[in-house]
Parts: structure tokens; sequence; C-alpha cells
């Protein structure tokens, strides 16, 4: 009888499936996965290390590069962290700008997940409607932040500025495509301020979200490619280090929004959807529910903004440069600025550690300073890495075709795996 | 958040008396600073002993002290970060291990957490810290046959080589860096943080 | 009946009829797809794409090399060199922006204190051959003067949240 050996497959890095730059040594017998190894490090750029060679300030925009579908939370979990080291307490505005930012940037990558998720498993539709709703949102943060991605938006005591009041228009004269009145209706929910616009999104949003369960949620064919695939039980889950969505699917009930809150989620009325399988399709169903409940979050924020107007950034120009016109005219003020901007803060010797609740999981930054205006070292604590060495438990014994779906329910993004 | 804190380290050091080092609470964390030869007797109290049950390795980083505070440092130059979080409890504890010479050696904690399976490999790759009873000990983040350990503080911010198609060799080459580094913000250390209140012990004094 | 009514469910492909509703309804619908180059999708005053170098009205450049800019920048993207010019005053020599280094954070927009180096709205442009996007001082100034109304526009509109 010939002998059988396994054999080898060679996944990515340039698989569509393989969100970026993935690469997977498979050992295979026959179609069933033995073991899997990942290799990563090919978007490898030493954050971390570039980190200790630039001042606090400077190195904020490199966390928006970090998980690039899901911005403004790195930045959230790097300002907790230089926050509390210099121990200041941001404006309670600002902190609901950016507990609604974080929620619709939980929003926006659910969307990116779900799209890319369904496509990979077969499912063409989800991807643009997906896009269609990410469009309004990446609206709203340019409309903040002046760039639909990297928006280099929270800074160390508060925001950069505050909500714009009007939105930004399409152009009404026709064109072959579309009619005066058609691009009329498109500019009908920018006619207020950016407040009114997200608010007319999260009203329009659950429906979406409806839309979304119709097509996938009895979907015979994703259950079939779903159901039952990598399971993790919550032992191992907690083993592995997995925290968010993927801690939740298997029925921890662990969000740190709810366990240890910041900012002000505490004041916040919303709920921590829970799976019970642990299977890919709990964890569907987990990120559908964080869509809605993402939604109510936004809603009452809108709300409160609506009503409280007020300083966005901490009146103390040794953290914060003061506002511009003060800068022109005041000579104390653009002394601040110069020296905030050539210098910038200096912190306090000793470490601090502070985590956000990601749309990922939990992202952290651990911090070490020795009191000079540079971090000593900076551990950036990215969901994804932790999520991707569970990979192997994971496929075990799976086909080859599931490698795909766990991949897309791990909801991988490489600029936080690497670094 | 604080008091809790401090409760929990005077009951970490009640239940292993002798086998850990300084306990600190500063900005409403716990660092236990563990000798390395306690370690794992340490971490498996901590995840078993269900007034602590840290059931999550959330983090293991390498660190290297070479220059830190501009050089007056004097302690073991590695150190070994973990970050631990209790579900249980809601509580996080930070442990701290030193470890110093050629081959600075820390015990692999793979056996308690499998978390800690791809965070060694990292601390290996970046620091060159090597964990005994690691089960599969290579590098991860740095390239195939890459030379050296990138984190190091002696190791250059551009590196030492770099890489460029050759035409005439018909494959890619490694050579010399040719860039000049550029620094134009100069590290300063400053003592006038106006928040911190002088009581609050640095959390890393020297040993 | 549970059961029963499962398997008619499936039998009759059911909810991937009402999925297909779902898809088929959009067919109909107003569609906003945004025919890029001829449509433009709207931009918001606070943009930010491709620097600009302002002048005075007077016709005289603003930049008063001050290098908060290039100290600034993340990226070390911007390059300067000045010297004191005849009338006296210090004006730059060299104002290099190197684009392929450059992350459009828009540090240096706010770190200039006399709104020199700006980042203007324009997101189209590109590079033939290597050094074509490393923008020189004549490149940014000549940029500048043919948007400035534009740029100008937009920094009123932004002013009262800087």
């Amino acid at each position: 009888m010939a002998e059988i050996r396994n054999f080898t497959l060679n996944f990515g890095p340039q698989h569509p499936a393989a969100h970026g730059v993935l690469r997977l040594i498979l050992e295979m017998d026959g179609e069933v996965i033995q073991r899997a190894d990942p290799h990563i490090g090919l978007l490898h750029r030493a954050t971390e290390k570039l980190a200790e060679q630039r001042h606090y300030v400077q190195n904020l925009p490199y966390m928006d590069r970090l998980d690039y579908v899901s911005m403004m939370s790195n930045e959230h979990a790097y300002c907790l962290a230089v926050e509390k080291m210099l121990g200041i307490e941001v404006p309670e505005r600002a902190q609901y700008i950016r507990v609604m930012f974080d929620e619709i940037t939980r929003i926006l990558n659910h969307l990116l997940w779900i799209g890319s998720h369904a496509l990979d498993v077969g499912a063409m539709a989800m991807f643009l409607y997906a896009f269609r709703e990410r469009e309004d949102l990446m609206d709203c943060y340019e409309a903040v932040s002046g760039a639909r991605l990297h928006a280099a938006y929270y800074r160390p005591g508060g925001v950069y500025r505050d909500l714009p009041e009007r939105m930004p228009q399409y152009a009404t004269r026709a064109t072959k495509w579309h009619s005066e009145a058609s691009l009329k209706a498109s500019n009908q929910n920018r006619q207020g301020s950016l407040l009114d616009f997200i608010e007319d999104f999260a009203n329009r949003f659950p429906g979406y979200v409806d839309e979304y369960e119709t097509l996938l949620t009895d979907n015979r064919i994703w259950k079939q490619r779903t159901v039952g695939i990598g399971v993790v039980s919550p032992e191992r889950a907690l083993q592995m280090g997995f925290t968010g969505p993927m801690l939740r699917g298997s029925g921890v009930a662990w969000d740190l929004r709810k366990k240890q809150p910041y900012e002000v989620y505490d004041k916040l009325a919303f709920d921590i959807p829970v799976g019970s399988n642990g299977d890919s399709y709990d964890r569907y169903l987990v990120r559908i529910e964080e869509f809605r409940q993402s939604n109510r979050i936004i809603k009452q924020c809108v709300d409160w903004l609506r009503r409280n107007p007020g300083p966005v950034m901490v009146d103390d120009h040794k953290v914060a440069p003061p506002p511009r016109a003060e800068m022109k005219q005041d000579m104390e003020a653009l002394i601040h600025h110069f020296k905030l901007v050539s210098e910038g803060i200096s912190l306090p010797a000793g470490e601090a550690y502070a985590a956000v609740e990601h749309p990922k999981g939990e992202f952290g930054i651990y911090l070490v300073s020795d009191g000079a205006n540079k971090p000593y070292r900076m551990k950036i604590r990215a969901p994804g890495f932790a999520h991707l060495s569970g990979f192997d438990e994971m496929v075990r014994g799976h086909m080859l075709a599931d490698v795909v779906t766990v991949i897309g329910t791990q909801d991988i993004v490489f600029g936080e795996i690497d670094r | 958040m604080s008091d809790y804190y401090q409760n929990l380290s005077t009951r970490v050091q009640q239940s292993l008396p002798g086998r850990i080092g300084q306990c600190s609470v500063a900005l409403g964390e716990l660092t236990v600073e563990v000798p390395k030869a306690h370690l794992l007797e340490v971490c498996r109290v901590l995840r078993d002993e269900p007034e602590f049950a840290c059931e999550q390795l959330i983090d293991l980083c390498g660190l290297d002290y070479s220059e830190y505070g501009n050089g007056s440092w004097s302690g073991p130059r590695y150190a070994v970060a973990y970050h631990l979080l209790s579900v249980q409890n809601n509580h996080r504890i930070r442990l701290k291990v030193f470890t110093d010479g050629e081959v600075p050696l820390v015990d692999s904690v793979v056996s308690i957490w499998s978390s800690a399976n791809w965070y060694e490999r990292e601390a290996f790759d970046l620091f060159g810290i090597v964990f005994e009873g690691h089960p599969d000990l290579r590098r991860i983040l740095t390239d195939y046959g890459f030379v050296g350990h990138p984190f190091r503080k002696d190791f250059p911010i551009s590196g030492n080589v770099e890489m460029r198609y050759d035409p005439e060799k018909g494959r890619v080459v490694y050579q010399p860096v040719s860039i000049d580094p550029r620094n134009l913000v100069p590290r300063v250390i400053r003592h006038d943080h106006r928040y911190v209140t002088p009581e609050v012990p640095a959390a890393q004094g020297d040993k | 009946m549970k059961t029963v009514m499962r398997f008619f469910k499936s039998l009759f492909l059911l909810e991937l009829l009402q999925g297909m509703r779902v898809t088929g309804r959009y067919m109909f619908e107003r569609k906003i797809t945004v025919q890029y180059p001829e449509e433009r999708a709207p931009l918001s005053p606070r943009f930010r794409g491709l620097h600009a170098q302002r002048r005075f009205p007077n016709g005289e450049e603003r930049c008063i090399a001050c290098k908060l800019c290039e100290v600034v920048c993340p990226a070390l993207a911007i390059t300067i060199e000045s010297a004191q010019r005849e009338d006296g005053s210090r004006r730059t020599t060299r104002y290099d922006i190197d684009l392929t280094k450059c992350i459009f954070c828009g540090f240096c927009e706010e770190a200039c204190p006399v709104d020199a180096i700006v980042e203007t709205n324009i997101y189209e442009y590109h590079g033939e051959q290597r050094g074509d996007l490393l923008m020189t001082k004549d490149k940014l100034l000549a940029v500048g003067d043919k948007y400035e109304q534009q740029i100008a526009a937009d920094r009123a509109a932004d002013a009262p949240y800087r």
C-alpha cells in the first residue's frame, strides 16, 4: 500500500480571504486541517519602537493605523492611558463625544466585518449594503475630523474640535445619472448639524440591520457555513485570552463598558449580548445585537450633546494647546503653543495600563514613562493577536473551506496584529 | 477603587509570603514584583485561588530598562510584565519579573495560560528574552532570518540592514542602511507635573 | 407541529425568497451611487488633502520659517532650510514635503502660527515618476495661489471650532 502523507498548503499572504497579509501553513490530511500555523509580521511596522522616538501627541496618528477599521477606538485607549498618567479629567462633553464616536466606530467595524465575512462565505450583496452604511458614517468621521479613516481626532485632554453645525452637501446640479430632485433628496438629511445627521442615521439604521438579518440569519447556506464551526468553550476562550465578541459568543458576559466603565458608559443604558454555543453563528448573532445596542448608545449621546454645549478640551495649556484665536493674540498662549508643539507633554514617571472595549475585544495600551516627553516603552495589547493565536485550535479538524469562516469570525485586521 | 487594590495587595502578600517582592499600588493598579525563581508558583496561585482567580493573561510584554531615566537605572536590564485579568472578580494584577544576563531567562507560563504562547514568542523576538519550557520559541513578527532583537534599546531605530532588488544579480540583496537617522524632538525629562500629588509613590523605583 | 412548519419553510425556500425580496426591492430604489468623477461626494471644510503654502493678500509668503511643522511632523516628511533675506526678514530657502512619507494627520497645519502651511481639500493628484510627489516650495505656493479662495473659505468656515 502506498504511503499516505499529510500535505502542506500555503494559504496567503495574497489570498483575498486572508484579510490582508495572513500567511497560513496548513497541514492537511485530505481536506481536513491537522495543524494550522499562522505566520504573521508581514505588516510589522514597529509602532511601539517608533513611539519611543516621538512625543506623546505625535504618537496619536499612529494609533489610527493600528486597527485601521476602528480608528477612533485605538486613539481612545491611547488617550486614556496618557490621561491616566497625567491624572486629568476630560470635560463631560468630550467624554460624550468620545463615547458616541466609539460606538460609531463599533458600527463601522462590524459593518466591514459582516460585509467581508459574508463575502468570504459566499454572500455578495451584504458587502454592498454594509458599505452603503459605512459611507454615511465615514461622512461623520470626515465632518468632524477632516479624514474619512485616519481621524487623529481624540487628543490627550479631550477631542480636537467641537462637532460642526453644518454638514457638507452634494452639489445639486443635475448630471447624466442623477436629476436635480434626486440630488436634493440626497441632501435632505444634511440640512442640519452633524448631530441631526447622526440622529437621522440612528433612526434608519435598525431597519438596515433587519435587512441584514433577513439576508443572513435564517439563510440555509449561511447557517450551514457557520453553525458549529470554530466552537470555543468558555474555559478555553478565557485560557486563550479571547476578549470582546469572541468571548461573549462563548457565553461569558464580559464587557469593559459594563464591568470597568470608562468615560460615561456608566450613565448610558445598553445591554450586553451573549452567545451560548460559542460557534461562528453565535458570534455573528452577538455582533448583530451589538449593532442595535451601539445604535441605542448613539441616540442617547446625541440627545445629551444637543442639550449640553460646553468645552471639549481641558482648559490647561500645559496639556492641551490654546485655541487658535487666543494663540494669535496672547503672548503666553503662543509660548504654550510653541512648547506643546516642539516638546510635547511630559508624563510623570511610572506605568499605566488603560484598556477600552474595542469592537474586536480588549484593546489596551501599557505605557511606561521615566518622566520624559516620550514614552519609555509602549506596549499595544491588540485583541486580534490573542484571537489569531487561538486560530490553530479553532480550525483543527475542520475542512479547508472553514478556515475562511474562522478567519472571518475572528474579525482579523492585520494593522493591529502586526503593529 | 484604590482601596480595593490596597486590600488586594495585602491579600496577595498574605497568600504568598516570601515568594513575591515589592507590591505597589499606583494609579489604581496593582504591580507585584516576582522573583524569577517563584514565577510559576505565584502564577499558579493567582490563577487557581478563588479570591484572585486570574483566568486570563491579557498581555505579556518585554521591557528593556537600560536607558531608563537617561541611564540612571541600576537594577537588572530586562523585565517581563504580565497583565492578568480576573473575569470572576473583576480585577487586574500586573506581575513583573526582572532578568539579566547575556541570554535573559524566564520560565514560560504557557502551561498556565495558553495565550502566553504567542506573547512569549513576541517578547523573545523583540527583546531576546528566552522563555524556558516554551513549546515552540520561534520568531514571530520579524522577517525570516532576521538578525538581532529590534526592541532592545541598543538596536538603532532605522535598523542595521536594508533590502533592495539587485538587477545584476537578479535577486533581493541586503546591504547596510544608507539613511541617516533624524530626530527633531529631543528627549527631555521634566519633573513639573502639576496634577501628581507628591504622596503618590513612583511605581518603579531603583532597586 | 413545529417540525412540520420547519419542513414547509425549508421546502419552499422561504428564507431565501425573503432575502431575494430585499435585494429585488433595491433594484427599483433610487440609486445612491456617486458617479465619480462627474459627480463628487461632499467634502467637509476640515478635509485634509494636498498641502499648500499660502500668501498674505499683498503677495508676500506667509511662512516665517519657524520650523514648528518640521518638528511636529510625526513622519518626518518636512524639510526646511531658512536664511535671512535682504530686507531682513526670515524666510525659507527650502521647504519640501515628501508626500510619500506624509500621513496626512494635519499636525503641520495645527502647528503653524501664521496659517502658512494648510491642507486643502484636493485629493486628486498623482506623480508619474520618482520625485513628482516631493512638493517643493514653488509647487506648494503654486497650489496655494491657485486655490486661495477655496482655502480661505474653508478656514473661515471652521474658524469658530479651532
